[in-house]
């Protein structure tokens, strides 16, 4: 299998998962069933997560399949603008959605104005998704006349073009983006650090519930390099999307969320009062938290000795 | 000068961690590095945020367990990069923003050992007040070890110790 197959595959996680979520969203509003909400966000934020690997595979797709017999080159690029879009916009939604989580833990329920953005993000996520998976689904029909392939694209000021000459046609923007991706990756690892530190036993007077409060900083790192990290690969994709080390990082990186989502709703930690022991089950995800985090340190600085980026 | 840092660069262990295809030399002393960092950095950001005010139901005593684990990253740093140094020392050694990492990184360090004193040091942490000077200081180490990262950044494209990095920006 390779990475188009991954693509193709994961591509309906953020149409058809994506509207499920959404679908258990709005019943649990109309409901007033709290847990139901919770568990929509959850889902929310893991299709946002899953979104990640979505846009990378697609991006290897399109230059594989480019140029193929029965292949529009054109929808290719259309398709790929358009997942730009809808993966930005996914990616907020997906950040909103996890603050609405961490809210319903730290206040009982997320406050009425997170829901609110969280509802009108996540219909904007769902129309862009849709958008771009139409165009996608396109690609490879040419007997289909769409409006797609006239439209004028000279209004679109988000498109991998645009970006890629963002980061490339400034020097400054290369080593600038690098020294950001270092700071938040010194917060976010700072306060995994922390968090886990104290679930498995050191600081164990501190209560788990105070250092929740320190998630919004670990999420703010997260955050940064993500946007740090895609102005990297949109700028260059050919020398990372190949890359085992790359693909190695960005597993971790897909695991090292589901994680955080953890740490973020789930009852088992917020048990841990101050001076009281962590249930077992915290303790695997805790440990498990620092071994990803390192994988995904590793595999970053190796990018440019296994596999050749920089 | 210059003699003392010929001699450096040209010695074994400078010379293994210069042109060793291994893993385990120059990618695995470069990935040290980053850990080291992480670990110091990313602990004393969360003891700056606290005492700053973000999640100020914590309790400041237990934090003090942070300070061996700093010094932990710290030692790592100080080890994997004196080998970074010695791989190029007639070109880092001489370099201008070396120097003002390595001196941003001892303001670093000197913030961190006031801040233990004047907070985490005697009894009852947690019944005194945090002194002002010491939210001074938890900001300056906040933007110290921003600038340090900074300034080690920058060494990959100005002083060019990371000449990958150069051509990286060269070839579109």
């Amino acid at each position: 299998m390779n990475l188009p197959h991954w693509h193709l595959l994961l591509n309906h996680v953020p149409t058809v998962g994506f509207g499920g979520g959404l679908a258990l969203f709005f019943l649990a509003l109309i409901t007033r069933e709290e847990a139901l909400q919770r568990e929509s966000l959850r889902i929310v934020v893991l299709v946002a997560l899953i979104s990640i690997p979505v846009y990378l595979t697609g991006v290897s797709a399109g230059r594989l399949i480019e140029g193929l017999p029965g292949v529009s080159d054109v929808r290719i690029r259309i398709h790929g603008d358009a997942a730009l879009l809808a993966f930005v916009v996914m990616e907020l939604t997906g950040a909103v959605a996890w603050l609405a989580l961490w809210q319903a833990r730290r206040f009982r329920r997320p406050l009425p104005s997170t829901v609110a953005a969280v509802v009108l993000l996540a219909v904007a996520s769902f129309g862009l998704m849709a958008r771009a998976a139409y165009i996608g689904g396109m690609i490879h029909h040419p007997e289909l006349i769409s409006a797609a392939d006239s439209a004028p694209q000279e209004t679109a000021w988000l498109t991998n073009a645009s970006v890629k000459s963002l980061v490339l046609d400034t020097t400054s923007v290369w080593p600038t983006a690098e020294t950001i991706h270092f700071i938040g990756l010194a917060l976010s690892f700072g306060v995994v650090l922390v968090l886990n530190l104290r679930i498995l036993g050191l600081m164990k007077s501190i209560a788990f519930s105070d250092l929740h409060r320190l998630l919004p900083w670990g999420l703010m790192g997260f955050g940064i390099n993500l946007v740090s990290g895609m102005l990297f690969f949109i700028a260059i994709p050919e020398q990372y999307d190949t890359n085992v080390a790359f693909q190695w990082k960005m597993l971790l990186l897909t695991l090292m969320g589901v994680n955080l989502l953890y740490f973020t709703s789930a009852e088992d930690p917020w048990t841990a009062g101050s001076g009281v022991d962590a249930p077992i089950s915290a303790k695997v995800f805790a440990a498990s938290a620092i071994l990803l985090w390192s994988g995904v340190v590793f595999f970053g600085r190796m990018l440019p000795y296994i596999g050749g980026s920089f | 000068m210059m003699g003392l840092l010929e001699a450096i660069e040209a010695s074994g262990i400078s010379t293994w961690v210069r042109e060793s295809r291994s893993l385990f030399a120059y990618p695995m002393v470069l990935t040290l590095h980053t850990f080291g960092l992480a670990i110091i950095v990313g602990s004393s950001a969360v003891v700056d945020l606290r005492l700053l005010g973000v999640g100020a139901h914590i309790p400041l005593k237990p934090l003090k367990a942070l300070f061996p684990i700093m010094w932990i990253g710290f030692g790592v740093n100080a080890f994997s990069g004196l080998l970074l140094l010695a791989r190029a020392a007639t070109t880092v050694g001489i370099s201008g923003v070396f120097w003002t990492k390595l001196a941003l990184i001892a303001l670093s360090m000197w913030v961190l050992v006031r801040i233990k004193h004047r907070v985490f040091d005697g009894e009852s942490i947690d019944a005194r007040p945090i002194p002002n000077d010491a939210r001074l200081l938890a900001f300056a180490s906040i933007l110290l070890w921003a600038a340090a990262i900074t300034a080690g950044r920058l060494m990959a494209y100005i002083g060019a110790s990371r000449p990958e990095a150069l051509i990286g920006l060269v070839i579109r």
